[in-house]
């Protein structure tokens, strides 16, 4: 019987790996909320803007550190910023 | 404090367009030196385009490539990997074949077959340092090791490359050295 956890570990190494594929996120609502630009979170991020692009449009898997610094800067938690 | 970096900080852009340029600049050099075969010029030509970048690059100011870029690179230099292996090999393959008609396709073939054959390795080589070895605790160890056998591996492809049946250049003429399948150099020998 299929259940979340056995969902996870079937998805291939692959798919988990495509850059291109993102998670759904609210970073565009909560910087919008704060007034940012996607010039300045990625700056206080560390990261190119297009980048930041990238990741409103849910096509990039960020790393634990970067989803961590953007829900700092965004004064979330993680698990509030991206729809898992 | 005052630091070389931020005296005259340089924008993302300025550093796109110098390292365009500097790409174009080192192609004509290169087909130049290749037209009056001097190897001297390229070599110093490249090292002096290494330290104009990564001087520029110390004083650009923002981010010039993030994890994202890196992700990418690494899937763009797989997927590259392995066209040109799949290309070499059927191209090699082809050569080979057509060796009797064209001798001098038979070291184009083998060039390109040792030359697959070390990019692979060395792929091989450098995922494995960066998969296992660059964790351990012992780094600085394994990290010799890794270079002795990376180089082991570079000088042994060479050799196998160049091959014992040549033409060697001696007292102004070509002597034949082995079994060469293909003619003496047309260009002088000096």
């Amino acid at each position: 019987m299929a259940n979340g956890s056995n969902t996870a570990s079937r998805i291939s190494p692959r798919r988990l790996l495509n850059v291109n594929k993102g998670m759904e996120n609210k970073i565009k609502e909560l910087r919008t909320k704060l007034n940012i630009t996607q010039e300045e979170l990625a700056k206080l991020s560390g990261v190119r803007r297009e980048t930041i692009v990238f990741l409103e449009q849910g096509k990039y898997n960020p790393s634990l550190k970067l989803a961590h610094d953007v829900a700092k800067i965004l004064k979330v938690k993680i698990d509030d910023l991206f729809k898992f | 404090m005052l630091t070389n970096s931020n005296i005259n900080p340089m924008t993302l852009k300025q550093y796109q367009v110098l390292r365009m340029a500097v790409a174009v600049i080192l192609g004509v050099i290169f087909s130049q030196t290749i037209i009056f075969q001097n190897y001297l010029v390229p070599i110093v030509a490249v090292t002096v385009a290494m330290l104009v970048l990564i001087l520029a690059k110390k004083k650009v100011k923002g981010v010039i490539a993030d994890e994202r870029d890196y992700a990418v690179g690494g899937k763009a230099a797989l997927l590259t990997i392995q066209i040109y292996s799949w290309i070499a090999v059927v191209i090699m393959f082809f050569l080979y074949t057509k060796r009797e008609l064209y001798p001098s396709y038979e070291a184009i073939a083998i060039t390109l077959a040792y030359s697959t054959c070390l990019l692979m390795i060395g792929y091989g080589l450098i995922f494995r340092y960066y998969n296992k070895i660059a964790f351990l605790d012992k780094k600085m160890i394994y990290t010799v090791l890794f270079i002795v056998a990376f180089v082991a591996v570079v000088i042994f492809g060479l050799r196998l490359l160049s091959g014992e049946d040549d033409w060697i250049c001696s007292n102004g003429q070509w002597i034949k050295h082995g079994q060469p399948d293909f003619p003496a150099p047309t260009v002088e020998c000096k």
